[in-house]
């Protein structure tokens, strides 16, 4: 989701080319120059060798699935505007999950469960995260079965 | 260096307190603190409080309401602030305040005013708490973040909604029985089971409340201690780890590595390991927590908490009573006070005086264990009597 929209701050850091990145379709994880350390997310600074110079390097394959929830008392922030729906009428909102991969080498990406029904989900399953352009043309990651093409 | 006593204990009722402001249930706090100690606020020399939010207050430098309303200025006074383990973070300020030798009297106060916003801005500002930049923005919330731990438990464990609904029902039988907790009445399990879903999978039992209220301890140098009480609890282990921000980057989803840091740190300052703990409050923000709690604390086997409560051993007669005052699952969760809170409890059960029909009988080393966000920060700490 909106990441471009909804967290402003990944704009103003240091890594706000992973923005662009997801735009692109791709996901971004970040290579220190100094000592070869890949990190996702990406982040400028390194916590081994405090090198400050990074590259960038893309997050591809699948992971195997740690665990997974979905969220149905939602923050302000995500909780859906009844408000402009018809007198008398309701729907019922559904969220949708979330969860978090191990890739092979490690690193670990959070994103929505995309196209499996809830109840077919499982930890240990293998999802692709990848990055998703919305129709309102916002950009976020996502966890999908493994693309066949 | 010497020890360090608590010569005095209070808190005033948790709920929604609609009725008090923040610097009113501070004062219901202090003033039952200072009468327990029979010792007035003029002998105290410095003062810790914790109030972990600003954003639930509308206000920086929350704790100077608190200050002032009491009447304490000049003297030294400071906040300190772990989110959901500021409580006990103050009680550890206020060791290290005496055991450097900067004062011999300290008074530690613990307050917050969670009610005064909507739940979904409170379900935001807590969930903020998290890694706010790369995990807030999947619509990650508190009760998200441990639904993850309580899947992954499952998923290695075998751990079962109802053994997580047995925690629910063990903390609110003993909440009845503690009349400063915000719901004080006993749950089913089949009301747990039944409650609606929160995050999957913790229903609304499975979740703390969102209360007010406000605690407070006194505590003195050994040798002011043995003066001014007959009856001193003193510190004696005290342990703090610090986790990861984003829960993605924990090796092992199923154990807060911030609690085995700092239950390692406590059990070796006091010299002693977990058998000997004679009762325990844990930092059950969701039942799951609790079990893990269980295991990172070393009260049973890794993998075993879900069956260690559903064997009730940590009911008064098992193996480590554990939550006896309600937890923050029934007593309620005003996030800055609890560690503070958890302190009053502990102190009440080496007393001896805790309410009927949830005083561990011959308490002789209690702990307590307060945690910090999803385990970015969390605090053990060991009493005893001797």
């Amino acid at each position: 989701m909106e990441f471009k929209d909804f967290s402003l701050l990944v704009q103003d850091t240091k890594v706000s080319g992973f923005v662009d990145g997801l735009e692109r379709g791709e996901l971004l994880g970040s290579k220190c120059e100094t000592c070869g350390k890949i990190q996702y997310p990406p982040r400028s600074d390194c916590p081994d060798c405090f090198g400050t110079e990074f590259g960038w390097v893309c997050v591809t394959g699948t992971g195997r699935l740690l665990s997974y929830t979905t969220v149905f008392v939602t923050p302000e922030h995500f909780t859906p505007d009844l408000s402009r729906t018809a007198p008398c009428s309701s729907y019922a909102y559904q969220p949708s999950p979330v969860g978090i991969v191990e890739m092979d080498n490690g690193l670990r990406v959070m994103g929505w469960i995309r196209g499996i029904p809830a109840d077919a989900i499982q930890v240990g399953m293998r999802l692709e995260p990848r990055p998703e352009v919305l129709r309102d043309g916002r950009a976020t990651v996502i966890l999908a079965e493994e693309r066949t093409e | 260096m010497g020890k360090v006593g608590i010569i005095g204990v209070g808190q005033g009722r948790f709920g929604i307190r609609s009725d008090a402001s923040l610097r009113e249930l501070a004062f219901e706090a202090v003033k039952a603190c200072l009468e327990d100690a029979d010792i007035p606020l003029a002998d105290v020399e410095s003062m810790i409080v914790s109030v972990a939010s600003d954003e639930l207050s509308f206000a920086l430098q929350p704790t100077a309401q608190v200050v002032d309303y009491l009447g304490f200025h000049p003297k030294p006074s400071f906040r300190v602030e772990a989110a959901c383990a500021s409580g006990s973070m103050a009680v550890r300020a206020g060791w290290m305040n005496i055991a450097s030798g900067l004062a011999d009297l300290v008074l530690v106060v613990g307050a917050e005013k969670m009610t005064e916003v909507p739940t979904s801005m409170a379900t935001e500002v807590l969930g903020r708490a998290g890694d706010f930049l790369w995990e807030y923005p999947f619509g990650m919330t508190f009760p998200g973040y441990y639904a993850m731990i309580a899947r992954a438990h499952m998923a290695k464990y075998g751990t079962t909604q109802e053994q997580l609904a047995a925690v629910a029902v063990k903390n609110h039988h003993y909440g009845a029985m503690n009349p400063y907790a915000h719901m004080q009445k006993e749950i089913t399990l089949e009301k747990a089971m039944n409650s609606f879903m929160v995050a999957d999978p913790l229903k609304l039992y499975d979740c703390c409340l969102i209360s007010d209220g406000a605690a407070a301890i006194l505590l003195a140098s050994e040798k002011m201690a043995k003066r001014l009480s007959k009856d001193p609890i003193w510190m004696s282990g005290l342990g703090l780890g610090t986790g990861s921000l984003a829960l993605a980057h924990r090796d092992d989803l199923t154990t807060l590595g911030a609690t085995v840091e700092a239950a390692d740190q406590a059990y070796e300052m006091a010299g002693i390991d977990a058998k000997q703990i004679d009762v325990a409050v844990v930092h059950d923000c969701f039942t799951i927590a609790e079990i893990v709690a269980y295991e990172d604390l070393g009260f049973c086997p890794r993998g075993e908490g879900g069956p260690w409560v559903e064997d009730r051993q940590t009911y008064i007669g098992g193996e480590t009573p554990v939550n006896v005052d309600g937890g923050l699952k029934s007593k309620g969760h005003p996030i800055g006070t609890t560690g503070v809170s958890m302190a009053v409890e502990i102190a009440k059960q080496l007393r001896g005086e805790a309410d009927p029909g949830r005083q561990v009988q011959g308490a002789e080393i209690g702990l307590s264990h307060n945690v910090g966000g999803n385990g970015q920060h969390s605090a053990v700490h060991v009493f005893s009597r001797s």
